[in-house]
């Protein structure tokens, strides 16, 4: 960053501890406030490493950090929302596990009686000849309705606890994540549901554009030289972003979203339906984790109860908040989300290149996230100083 | 009489604005000087050089003939300065002793010396007239005596110069009543102060000198006896004011636009029935803990009733806020910071956040975002804001007084038919105060009904029709007569009413 | 469905490259977790192999992830590597990344978690029909040893839950081995147990009550060893093999528990998964893949296991991991 003198910034007079603003010249203030600034981080972290780890530019490197960008994507719109209203929901890990059992149950196209037979929905929903839904016509479609309602229902029993019973958005969610949780490896004893139709497996990995570069007259193109780029998953996970992006930044829901966000008193007085905005809010939040679930489901090409589980929360929330989400509601945009997600899953893949070993991995990705939760407060401070 | 503290010429830019330009200004020893100003007009930028928050672009400062560049608010403290907030820094969770002690305590053999922290203690406490135990939770204090507390705490680390930023706000006129006390005693004590406040009466009586500020700059200084309330209101506003208060446009017209009718839940209120006709202003007084802001929360359907009946038109109300904003009501609350604005939102958010469903456009619900900024725009220039894009600024970078017309603006596009306006002056500087009245004279001109809460009984007696006084829950009077007896208003306030 | 764009030669593409050579061999490791000592053992016992022998090594811990493990495989292929060896979360995501590392041309080894469909890739399983045949012959012929001749004798089996083919493939081991001398054993009682410890518990106690004269007993998993002695202890048939009334008795697994019990003298043999044959032959078989240029080799490698006895403990203790873990302290933690 440069830091060259502007207008604003104090002579020497003996003052020994300027403010921030004076101390960052003011176009490095500018980068640091732009919606785009993790964006920039990312690039230019991408650009650093390029040197050190050749394979970073390899097109199969960034086919794949494109692909494992969409279904955190989806996830994490969901999320932006509930932080932008003031809560958290700790509950979509469990939701993603669950609506991938209830895809795994009512979509599989065989089933083994041996696997699964001490599973409460052994005979019931499912059996040697798969799922419920195994072979009628659009059987995917159904079973993808099935997985968004009982999403929708977690959500709005995550949505009136808070906001019509006052509970802690944490706490209600964290008893979801548990109950959900458990519920979802009940249902199958902990197995998991496959084979699932190649109809229903294209939604999480098929190609609609690939590109090979290489010679052309190679007599036999190496499949591992075919890259992915435009693909099912990319399409949906976009399409949720843009009108996940439009319904916060530019529709009345959500003005009402950002004004319980950043004052729920105000909000309430100032006649915003705050209750049944907060619900729709959840809502909207679980039906984002079943999207997600559709995407990881249909990569992993079954239905797993332990989906979602474990540290997957943190990556969500952490990529949330690195786009600059607050996590106190009231601001927060999908268009960070999207730069948090691509930047979270850059540091991932780029920890893996390094070849670093596991222990260290989580160490160095630690530190980096901290890194970047200090450039936020540092954000938050810039903003505080230029509004005084 | 000798000088304690000398400011020289002394300048404060942000971002090239100058906050406070070339002020010269000395505060005697041993005395009390009030610093007066509107909002804005540099008096919190120049107490935050003089406490090492901010350092001075140019000029300098001299404590007792020696340069003085404190570099950060320690610095201050260990010269001898200490600060009585509006909000006060003190723990809710600790004692007395605990807070006094909280940046040091004294040791014995390692452990923190108990004996020695209550025996100083109730020696400060006594100090000022303060008969509590030293390990009572802070929590379990009034207001005022936590001022005291904050007092004492400046008296432990033995300041020189006590400066009282608007001390008065959240206080009792008993709890005012002994702070001044306590400030009397301070000043025969030998201790210095700087007194700011908006309350100019109490100006007049505490000070020995006066300083008015504006636009950062110093436009008038003096001993006391030079100033009536009306100079220090020219002073402040550079020009003068002919009255406090606008004349009142209308008079009351016949219609009835809302009624309480034996409105009664227990511990709260009991019995409250009133009716506000069309082009009225009715002023509700009452003292703290009366039941007056309480009433106002019943009226818009905030806290639960359990008896009673509300009619707004007519018609009986039910429901919460937004069912009662529907029927024509609007509340601007006492508490600006907590209920009343979204502080990091820009203004134009907080100007449309009441009236935003009437901006979505179908199919999707988007808003017309150059339609709000239309609106916004006009009811900015309504209620004649200050302040600068108001698409881009938050509504917590404007003063007080600019806050409040926000907060009152973000209503004016639902046309409401009953105005509550719990305090709208609180915190709000003269200039500012005479706008706000102009828009209730305004609001009710155009043959709305205004209600106005308020502990300053000056101002409803320059703009209600009516004075309606509330004294534990219940209403026991009402004026109508002018010219008021201010007298018989403030007895019916405080007398004990029959169990 | 597939939309092919071919571009001419572009630079963009860093070489994959394919050495052809399991000299200098980059192989990925991506194993589940570490949680467990065993998994540590394991772990320890592929990559210091791969190491010694020249290769490179790149692992990949997925915390029990399957979406992480698919993810993290996904970033060796684009690495380039030879080929991969995983420990799977489960046997169905290890179908799924079987799948994907075969359809970049790259040959990929299942260690020690069987995926659900053994039809692709290189998949090393412990062949549990005769670890348990091989423990049971054993116990066969202790029990004959003690026995009068002309005595037949009474087997008694706990199965597990039929279900799962492990529990089947051990079964069928336990029955191979009683036939071999069918003359001198009566029909074998069988007590289901589910896989479960109280069922175990119940099923075993009428079995034992309707059945007082039991001669050799095996069970299908050494974790049912304290079900056992909690059913024979009161019934003063829980002896060590030099006390009167000891009841020939072998399981299989070759936990901590089982080692410890075989030096005390209360078990005769258990049947172990030999984790160290199953990492060279996993190591093996990958490498002469990547060699033999061959992208996508499928076959099934079993690991006969062995019995460790009563006998053999003082040889062979070291090489059962579950006597590892107890010189290690294992129990005491």
């Amino acid at each position: 960053m440069t830091d060259t003198p502007v207008a604003g910034k104090l002579p020497g007079t003996g003052a020994t501890r300027p403010g921030l603003a004076a101390t960052l010249s003011r176009r490095a203030q500018d980068l640091l406030l732009s919606d785009y600034f993790v964006l920039y981080l990312s690039l230019a972290y991408f650009i650093i490493l390029i040197p050190f780890l050749p394979n970073l530019s390899n097109p199969a490197n960034i086919s794949n950090i494109l692909s494992n960008m969409w279904p955190l994507l989806v996830v994490a719109t969901g999320q932006t929302f509930v932080l932008t209203v003031g809560g958290i929901d700790l509950s979509q890990g469990s939701v993603i596990g669950l609506t991938s059992v209830i895809a795994g149950a009512l979509l599989a196209t065989a089933a083994s009686g041996s696997v699964l037979a001490n599973a409460p929905i052994w005979g019931i929903i499912i059996s040697e000849e798969g799922g419920l839904l195994a072979g009628h016509t659009g059987a995917i479609w159904i079973g993808i309705a099935a997985m968004l309602a009982t999403a929708a229902l977690i959500g709005a029993i995550n949505g009136i606890s808070v906001a019509v019973l006052n509970m802690p958005p944490f706490m209600v969610t964290l008893v979801g994540l548990i109950v959900y949780g458990a519920l979802a490896i009940w249902l199958t004893q902990s197995e998991n549901i496959r084979p699932l139709p190649e109809s229903f497996i294209q939604l999480g990995k098929g190609d609609i554009v690939s590109v090979y570069l290489g010679e052309q007259d190679e007599p036999r193109i190496p499949r591992r030289q075919i890259y992915s780029f435009v693909t099912y998953p990319m399409l949906i996970a976009v399409g949720i972003a843009i009108a996940a992006s439009i319904l916060l930044s530019r529709t009345v829901f959500g003005r009402y979203v950002y004004a319980i966000g950043a004052n729920r008193r105000a909000a309430e007085i100032s006649g915003v339906p705050v209750r049944r905005v907060i619900v729709a809010v959840f809502v909207i939040s679980a039906l984002c984790a079943a999207a997600g679930s559709i995407l990881y489901s249909a990569r992993l090409e079954g239905g797993r109860p332990t989906l979602g589980e474990g540290a997957f929360l943190l990556d969500v929330i952490g990529a949330v908040v690195i786009g600059g989400t607050s996590l106190f509601g009231g601001r927060g945009r999908i268009l960070w989300t999207v730069f948090g997600v691509l930047f979270f899953v850059l540091l991932s893949n780029t920890l893996n290149l390094m070849n670093l070993s596991s222990f260290h991995i989580d160490m160095v990705k630690g530190g980096v996230i901290l890194g970047a939760a200090m450039l936020n407060v540092l954000r938050e401070r810039l903003i505080r100083e230029r509004s005084r | 009489m000798s000088h304690l503290l000398t400011l020289q010429d002394l300048s404060k830019a942000f971002f090239g604005v100058h906050a406070v330009q070339g002020v010269t200004l000395n505060i005697p020893e041993g005395a009390v000087t009030g610093l007066i100003g509107e909002n804005g007009a540099g008096k919190s930028t120049l107490m935050n050089m003089i406490g090492g928050i901010h350092q001075p672009t140019s000029g300098s400062m001299y404590w007792r003939d020696t340069p003085y560049t404190p570099r950060d608010t320690a610095a201050a403290t260990e010269t001898g300065i200490a600060f009585i907030h509006q909000e006060l820094n003190l723990f809710y969770n600790l004692t007395i002793s605990e807070n006094l002690f909280i940046d040091g305590f004294p040791k014995r053999l390692g452990l923190i010396d108990r004996k020695a922290i209550d025996s100083r203690t109730r020696e400060l406490l006594k100090l000022l007239d303060l008969d509590l135990a030293p390990d009572t939770l802070l929590g379990e204090l009034s207001p005022g005596e936590r001022q005291l507390v904050e007092i004492a705490k400046a008296l432990h680390r033995e300041a020189e110069l006590i400066i009282f930023d608007e001390p008065t706000t959240s206080l009792t006129p008993r709890e005012i009543e002994r702070l001044f006390e306590v400030i009397d005693r301070l000043r025969s004590n030998g201790k210095t102060v700087i007194f700011i406040s908006h309350v100019l009466g109490d100006v007049e009586r505490l000070c020995d000198h006066i300083a008015v500020m504006r636009d950062g700059q110093l436009v008038a200084e003096g001993p006391t006896s030079d100033f009536g309330i009306p100079e220090m209101i020219q002073a402040m506003i550079g020009r003068e004011l002919s009255a406090l208060f606008p004349d009142r446009t209308a008079q009351p017209g016949a219609e009835i636009v809302a009624e309480a009718i034996n409105l009664t839940q227990p511990g709260v209120m009991k019995d409250v029935s009133f009716q506000i006709r069309s082009g009225e202003i009715l002023g509700l007084f009452g003292l703290m803990g009366s039941g007056r802001s309480e009433l106002a929360r019943v009226l818009f359907g905030l806290d639960p009733v359990a008896s009673g009946e509300i009619k707004l038109g007519g018609k009986p109300l039910s429901g919460g806020p937004q069912a009662r904003i529907r029927a024509g009501l609007a509340f601007v609350t006492e508490n600006r910071r907590e209920e009343g604005l979204l502080m990091d939102a820009p203004i134009s958010d907080n100007l449309s956040l009441v009236s935003i469903s009437r901006f979505g456009r179908t199919p999707l619900n988007l808003v017309d975002r150059p339609g709000i900024a239309q609106a916004t725009a006009d009811i900015s220039d309504q209620v004649t804001l200050k302040a600068g894009d108001i698409s881009v600024q938050p509504a917590k970078a404007l003063s007080g007084g600019n806050q409040q017309k926000v907060v009152i603006g973000k209503w004016l596009m639902e046309d409401p038919r009953l105005f509550i306006l719990d305090e709208p002056t609180r915190g709000v500087d003269v200039g500012a105060k005479y706008e706000i009245y102009t828009l209730a004279d305004r609001l009710a001109a155009e043959g709305g009904a205004v209600l106005i809460i308020s502990s300053e009984l000056e101002e409803l007696m320059g703009m209600c029709d009516r004075i309606m006084v509330m004294n534990q829950g219940e209403i026991i009077d009402t004026f109508a007569e002018k010219p008021w007896s201010q007298k018989a208003i403030l007895a019916a306030a405080f007398r004990e009413v029959a169990a | 469905m597939k939309k092919l764009i071919t571009a001419g030669a572009l630079a963009l593409a860093s070489s994959a490259a394919f050495t052809g050579q399991a000299s200098a061999a980059t192989i990925c490791f991506a194993f589940q977790d570490l949680e467990t000592e065993f998994w540590v053992a394991g772990h320890a016992a592929i990559t210091t192999t791969l190491e010694e022998q020249g290769h490179t090594v790149i692992e990949r811990n997925a915390n029990e992830d399957a979406n992480r493990q698919l993810e993290q495989v996904r970033d060796c292929i684009a690495q380039g590597v030879d080929g991969i060896i995983i420990i799977p979360q489960d046997g169905e995501s290890a179908v799924t990344i079987v799948g994907e590392a075969q359809d970049n041309d790259v040959p990929i080894a299942v260690f020690n978690r069987p995926p659900s469909d053994l039809s692709r890739g290189i998949i090393v399983v412990a062949d549990n029909e005769t670890i348990a045949e091989q423990a049971v012959d054993y116990l066969v012929e202790k029990a004959l040893e003690d026995a009068d001749a002309g005595e037949t004798l009474q087997p008694l089996i706990l199965v597990g839950d039929l279900g799962d083919p492990n529990a089947v493939g051990r079964k069928n081991g336990f029955y191979n081995a009683i036939e071999k001398q069918a003359d001198r054993f009566e029909t074998p009682i069988e007590v289901a147990t589910e896989w479960d410890a109280a069922t175990a518990l119940s099923n075993l106690e009428a079995a034992v009550t309707a059945n007082p004269e039991i001669d050799l007993v095996f069970t299908s998993s050494d974790f049912l060893f304290p079900t056992i002695r909690s059913v024979f202890e009161p019934r003063g048939m829980w002896k060590t093999r030099d006390e009167e009334g000891h009841v020939v008795l072998g399981g299989l697994d070759g936990d901590a528990t089982a080692c410890q019990l075989i030096k005390d003298g209360h078990v005769d043999a258990t049947g172990v998964q030999d984790l160290y044959y199953e990492a060279e032959a996993a190591l093996d078989a990958i490498l002469s893949a990547i060699d033999a240029g061959e992208y996508a080799p499928n076959v099934v490698i079993e690991d006969p296991g062995f019995a460790l006895t009563a006998d053999s403990i003082t040889d062979s203790e070291m090489d059962m991991w579950g006597c590892v873990l107890l010189a290690e302290g294992f129990l005491d933690n």
